[in-house]
Parts: C-alpha cells; structure tokens; sequence
C-alpha cells in the first residue's frame, strides 16, 4: 500500500491517510497489480482502488447523522465516528442511508448497508457510487 | 411476584456481590424473555459492581459509547446477558465473570462453553436488543431465538410508505398501504420492522443472507397475535394455499412490554414439538436485586 501512495495516483484528503489504509486492508476489493508499463487512465486506477472520500462529503455524512441520531451540537463527529458508539440501531441505519441515498442519488444494496459502521465507510461508499453512475 | 435476593447477601464472590438466585432452564418451545429498564438502576455502587464483571473487551466496548445515557446501557446490556447465563447453570453457581462469549462465523453473539472454566455445556441460546429505554434478553434451549425490541413510539424521520418500499416485501408493503390511519401504519410498520429483525437474528447468519424484502412476515388469519414467515416466492394471492406453502420453520410472538415497547421473539421451531404452541414467559430484572414475573403467554 505505502509504495501506491507514491506513485503518480494523487490522493485528496491527505490527513485522513491512516483510516484509507486500513480501509483498503479491511475490503480486499479488485486488486489487481498494476502494470505500469501498460498506458491506464487514472479513473481505471481509481475504480481499482477504494479511495478515501473527500472532505465535503464526509462533512455531508456527518450532517445527516447528526440529524437522524439527533445529536446535540457539542457531540463531536469525526470521520471514524462509529454509528454504534453514537447509539445508532439497525433502523436508524438503514434511515442514514436513505438519507444518502437521496441526497447523493445513489442506490445502497443492502448488504453494502448494513456493512457501513462508520462516518468514513458511508462517504467512502457514496464516493464508490457516485463515481460508478454513467456520466451525466 | 417479586423475588428479593437482599437476602442473599450473606454468601457473595470476592466482589461483595450478592449470590444470584439460579433459574430453571426454558422447556423446549419456551422462550425466557428479561428485561431491564436502565432508568431504574440508578445506584452508582451497584452500576459500579456491574462494570467488575465485565470483560476487559467488554469494558472497552461500553467506553466507546458517546455519553454517560450510552454507557451505562451498553453496561446494564452486558450485565443482564452475563447474570442471565450465569443462573441458568444447573449444578453450581457460576461467577458471571468466568462466562465467555464469541461470535459464530457471522458475527453473532454466542457463549463459548469451552473456555469457560466451571461451566457445564448447555444447549442454550441467547439474544438481546435495546433501545434507549429498554434492555431485553432472550433465552431458549436446543433453538435459535432472536428478538428485537423497538419503542412504540419511535417516529420514522422518511415517509413510512418510502420506507416499505425500499425495504420491505412487496406484500408487507401492500398491507401497509391498506391502513388508511398514519398513526394505525406506523404502528404496524414499527411491528413488522422487529418481527424482521427478530427474524434475521434468530437466523444468525447477517443480513445479507435474508435481505428485509425477500420474505414477507404476516398475521395468521384467525389468531390474535400470530405471525408467520412467506419467502417472497412462496406468496400466492390464495391465503390457504399461502398457508400451505410458507414455512413452518420459525415461530413468532410479538408483545407489548412496560407499556412502551414492542417485541418480537423469533424461534426456530423444534421437529420433536411441531403443533405444540410457542409460549413466551416475561420477567422484568435488576440484576443481584429483584426479579419481577410479568406475564406468561402462549403464542399459536
């Protein structure tokens, strides 16, 4: 992973580095090695790759949690707040990704819902998503 | 009935807890529900006591929880399963504290018979469920159980009918349609949503092997309280034939506890007791305080 994160890919959020590692050791997604000598647009590369949302959409994220777990202001959220330690059950889960679902326009399989146990995984996903949609 | 143990007092564990009082094991058929209301356990001593016996892990778990209300639920929900077991064993007392837990291949939770010391293996069975109000403990012999317990009141934040659609079978959702009262189908909407669960996790093997809209959960024609299970391609527009057809697997109950809360109670139904009815006995506790019986019901 670290020698990845040298090459020519351009990561975003740099500081949310450790969480991205252990994201991509945790879902052993499509790797496959890269063959540098073989011309790949970076998107291919990306889609290979789970990368770390951005900022904008982890705030998002955070915003709809606080709202469905009605969270009172001075509970700080972080990118690895988990859901169960903010006292989330399963039906207020399943209320947090329609709510993504429908301020992203996206569609949430239910097993990649109910996999989602953090603030980061859900903008991860949404990002995942977002980016498979055919171009608009 | 309330039983007080305070009497108890005179024999403890090195923690200067008092002994709790053993419980006989469910009958097959039977399900054990307990339930603790974390708004009367106010006793910091005793809720300090509690925290001794748990498990380092454990421990770690209620000290990720975001706020004092979380903290102490997620203890009081560790407490009830590890006093609950512990009195289920037959031939001695057994320290809470030596009990083991694990997780099948899962992730549902699941006592570790082998590695607890002093323990005889019991074919027993244990799930629980909380909301902010209300811990609950399901316990059953020789069968899977699973229960959820959800507030009466819990206000859905999406359109129920939304809701339903996206995750719901087509057939639940078309029961719901049919309730011209919000209130009356929100209600039903709350029920379906833990007798799923229930489901599910009587099923223990995750959500995605039984995804909430390939299987439809449905009164019994000619029961009160009846429930049972369809999977989605089982339903046909004939009750009687549905009748024939869905299976007679799972068994539910669902009930109202403490007046706020409903409960759904799934298990897996014994080949030896097929006919027999599903009888649900619940009792309210304060573990090492008071037990109270509270009802003892019979589920067709």
């Amino acid at each position: 992973m670290a020698s990845l994160s040298t090459s020519s890919l351009s990561f975003k959020a740099h500081s949310i580095q450790s969480t991205r590692t252990s994201q991509v050791l945790r879902k052993p997604l499509s790797f496959q090695p890269i063959s540098f000598g073989r011309f790949q647009s970076s998107k291919n590369l990306r889609l290979q790759i789970s990368c770390a949302a951005k900022p904008e959409t982890v705030q998002k994220v955070s915003d709809i949690v606080r709202e469905q777990l009605a969270l009172s202001a001075d509970t700080a959220l972080t990118a690895e707040s988990k859901f169960s330690a903010l006292g989330a059950d399963s039906l207020d889960t399943v209320e947090i990704v329609m709510a993504l679902e429908e301020k992203f326009n996206i569609s949430v399989e239910e097993a990649d819902a109910q996999n989602i146990t953090t603030i980061q995984e859900a903008a991860d996903l949404i990002e995942d998503l977002a980016q498979k949609k055919p171009a608009a | 009935m309330r039983i007080s143990v305070m009497s108890q007092m005179q024999r403890s564990f090195s923690i200067d807890l008092p002994s709790l009082i053993p419980l006989q094991l469910p009958s097959r058929r039977e399900t054990h529900l307990w339930y603790v209301i974390p708004d009367e356990v106010k006793s910091t001593s005793l809720l300090k006591r509690y925290s001794q016996l748990l498990s380092q892990t454990e421990k770690d778990g209620v000290d990720q929880m975001r706020g004092d209300e979380l903290k102490k639920n997620a203890l009081l929900a560790r407490t009830l399963v590890r006093t609950t077991v512990a009195r289920y064993q037959t031939n001695k007392e057994v320290d809470p504290r030596s009990l083991m837990f694990k997780k099948n291949v899962y992730g549902k939770p699941e006592v570790d018979w082998q590695n607890c010391k002093n323990c005889n293996h019991q074919p027993l069975h244990f799930n629980i469920s909380h909301t902010d109000s209300l811990i609950a403990c399901g316990v059953t012999v020789h069968v899977p159980v699973g229960i959820d317990v959800e507030d009466k009141e819990r206000k859905i934040k999406h359109d129920v009918l939304a809701f339903a659609k996206r995750f719901y079978s087509a057939d639940e959702v078309n029961v719901l349609a049919t309730i011209p009262d919000p209130e009356a189908q929100r209600k039903e909407f709350i029920k379906l949503w833990t007798l799923k669960e229930a489901y599910v996790k009587a099923l223990g093997k995750g959500f995605s092997a039984a995804p909430f809209n390939t299987f439809t959960i449905r009164s019994m024609p000619g029961t009160e309280e009846g429930y049972s299970l369809c999977k989605t391609s089982e339903v046909t527009a004939d009750p009687l034939e549905e009748t024939k057809k869905c299976n007679g697997e799972w068994k539910f109950a669902l009930l109202e506890l403490a007046d706020s809360h409903y409960a759904a109670v799934c298990i897996e139904d014994d080949q030896a007791n097929e006919g027999a009815p599903m009888r649900v006995i619940v009792r309210k506790t304060i573990p090492f305080v008071e037990d109270q019986l509270i009802s003892e019901r019979i589920f067709l």
